[in-house]
């Protein structure tokens, strides 16, 4: 449980996933333990931080919680820019939002940092009854896609604190420089101009 | 008080402890707790002693300021602000000389708007200083009921939408967790995503119509300030598809920040901070989730009357209030930690407003519409590429691949 040195990791974290979704009650169960029936609707994104102490390193999430609304899609290069890790949201109840979920999913497989950690989150779990999104074909896609996968639910807070444990564990390690970004390794260093054509 | 309405006209008789002071007790004073209490526009407020008592003071300057404008009343006679345009006066020798009373009292106007509209006028202010009337005045009276009554029952992919977003709207407001005033920001909402079919219903005009119906007094006016902020007082397309025009005001924001506040925006770029990150949702909200209540009505008050420039100048003011704080950062959490909770806490508007306009300087609306035409093209380019790439990887696709 050292805490010094090379084992404080800052990891840039993105959560992307359709309206609705529960992106941001995932992040307020995991930083604040709390569940509103009614969360805020996200303009832009919203930015939490929290720290993880895992095994012998410790790691700070900066948590980048965006907007699901499609056209929002026009912003969300500027949130997962950099990242080092993603979790990808969907809700059991709804296929529609599976599929927006895939989605994500291949952008940031041609567009994000290669190395970054994806999870898939199928949020809701506490909503059996009105599933719509099987357990055996999500855990299906994500395994085709390399991702790890859990069904979770920011109301009874199953799975929630886990899904972000496991993200922390499998972030690489041994960061030869001790770069606050996390991951900085495709990132040019002009801004806005460059971002355009930066598809690496 | 939230009585059965006819329809457009909203109930919200709405009268929160109005102007009530909240005298904090020698306990709280001791222990300098949280308290909770609701403001001028029903929003629960947290906040300690020193932000109440910033608060009352607040209260008694709109007080003062409403008896300035009683005064101007009384001298100018009622409704002196409504003056019309100098163009449409008709010609003859008092020409000239209403020209200069024209000219005056838009003078004086400017003046007081900027130290604030009393909020039992601002609902008819702002109709007739933002344009709306004027753009009701050019449709049959009937225009907004016969559109609700003609989109009623209709499920669109925007209707839906807004359905989802009704209880996420400034939940915990007293008003908004009605069902009146859901249905009433509901009527609103899907009216305009009829009326313009381009924007339909984009988030963030959730937190912004329910602003507007809580300011005016029916239904209807808050359709039409809707309509005039959109179509009129906003740039173009800030929330239609891929939100072009929000990437635009983005672009010229960075470009103001580098010339106003050069050292804030210097350490933030070493720091590959975007303030984009940040300010997005204040345009989009039009600092509705970020300011406390009458801050925000103060900011639209000159919004209204000025323009979309005020934007620029209060995000500015934001910025360069926090300044000293901002340049010791080094990190992104600090950065954005700092701002928000100096957002949160301006209850007084003045100490913003007097940086926004005093301390930034002027900005002529030319030389920001100069600026947008600087930044469209590049903003094109780069949202055309984005979608070329992304329909590159839908052509990649499985074929079990996602539809739309």
């Amino acid at each position: 449980m050292a805490t010094i040195g090379n084992n404080n990791l800052n990891a840039k974290l993105v959560l992307l996933g359709d309206m609705g979704a529960g992106k941001s009650s995932l992040v307020l169960r995991f930083v604040k333990g709390q569940f509103l029936e009614f969360q805020e609707s996200t303009i832009g994104a919203a930015f939490f931080s929290q720290t993880l102490a895992v095994n012998d390193a410790t790691v700070k999430f900066e948590i980048w919680d965006t907007a699901g609304q499609e056209r929002y899609h026009s912003l969300a290069p500027m949130y997962y820019r950099g990242a080092a890790a993603a979790i990808i949201v969907y809700d059991i109840t709804s296929m529609d939002s599976f599929t927006r979920a895939k989605k994500w999913v291949q952008e940031l497989q041609k567009q994000g940092n290669p190395n970054m950690v994806m999870a898939l989150a199928g949020n809701k779990a506490d909503l059996e009854d009105k599933r719509k999104v099987t357990t055996e074909e999500a855990q299906l896609y994500a395994e085709e896609n390399g991702l790890f996968f859990m069904e979770t639910s920011a109301k009874t807070a199953i799975n929630v604190n886990d899904i972000f444990y496991e993200i922390a564990r499998r972030l690489p390690r041994a960061q030869p420089s001790q770069n606050p970004a996390g991951m900085v390794l495709v990132d040019r260093p002009a801004e806005r101009a460059a971002a355009g054509s930066c598809c690496s | 008080m939230f009585g059965t309405q006819a329809r457009g006209e909203v109930s919200h008789e709405f009268q929160p402890p109005l102007m009530q002071y909240w005298r904090p007790n020698i306990y709280t004073r001791r222990a300098n707790i949280i308290v909770k209490f609701q403001d001028l526009y029903g929003f629960t407020v947290e906040g300690n002693v020193d932000d109440v008592n910033v608060l009352n003071e607040v209260r008694e300057k709109v007080r003062q300021q409403g008896r300035v404008w009683w005064a101007l009343e009384a001298n100018k006679g009622a409704n002196w602000y409504l003056q019309p345009q100098i163009s449409s006066l008709s010609e003859g020798i008092g020409v000239a000389a209403l020209k200069l009373s024209a000219l005056a009292n838009s003078i004086t106007l400017k003046k007081l708007i900027r130290k604030g509209i009393p909020p039992v006028l601002r609902p008819k202010v702002w109709f007739s200083v933002s344009g709306a009337a004027k753009k009701r005045s050019t449709v049959p009276e009937s225009y907004y009921n016969d559109l609700i009554k003609a989109v009623e029952g209709k499920v669109t992919p925007a209707t839906k939408q807004i359905d989802h977003d009704l209880p996420r709207t400034f939940p915990g407001h007293p008003w908004f967790d009605t069902q009146e005033g859901r249905a009433a920001l509901r009527r609103v909402l899907v009216g305009y995503s009829f009326r313009d079919c381009h924007v339909g219903y984009c988030q963030g005009l959730n937190y912004v119509a329910a602003l507007l119906l809580l300011v005016m007094k029916t239904e209807e006016d808050a359709f039409w300030m809707l309509a005039v902020l959109l179509e009129n007082v906003l740039v173009n397309d800030c929330y239609t598809d891929n939100l072009s025009g929000c990437h635009v005001e983005q672009r010229v924001f960075k470009d103001l920040l580098a010339k106003k506040c050069p050292r804030i925006a210097a350490h933030l770029e070493a720091m590959e901070f975007d303030v984009s990150l940040v300010a997005t949702e204040w345009f989009l909200c039009l600092f509705s989730k970020s300011l406390p209540s009458e801050t925000t009505m103060r900011v639209w008050d000159v919004l209204f009357y000025d323009g979309a420039k005020v934007l620029f100048h209060v995000a500015l003011a934001i910025f360069k209030m926090n300044e000293e704080e901002l340049l010791m950062t080094s990190q992104i959490g600090d950065v954005i930690n700092i701002l928000q909770r100096s957002t949160h806490h301006l209850y007084d508007p003045d100490d913003l407003l007097t940086v926004a306009f005093d301390k930034i300087g002027s900005m002529t609306a030319t030389t920001i519409t100069k600026q947008r035409k600087k930044q469209e093209p590049a903003v094109m380019a780069e949202l055309d590429q984005r979608l070329r790439r992304l329909n590159s990887l839908k052509m990649d696709d499985k074929p079990d691949s996602p539809r739309e």
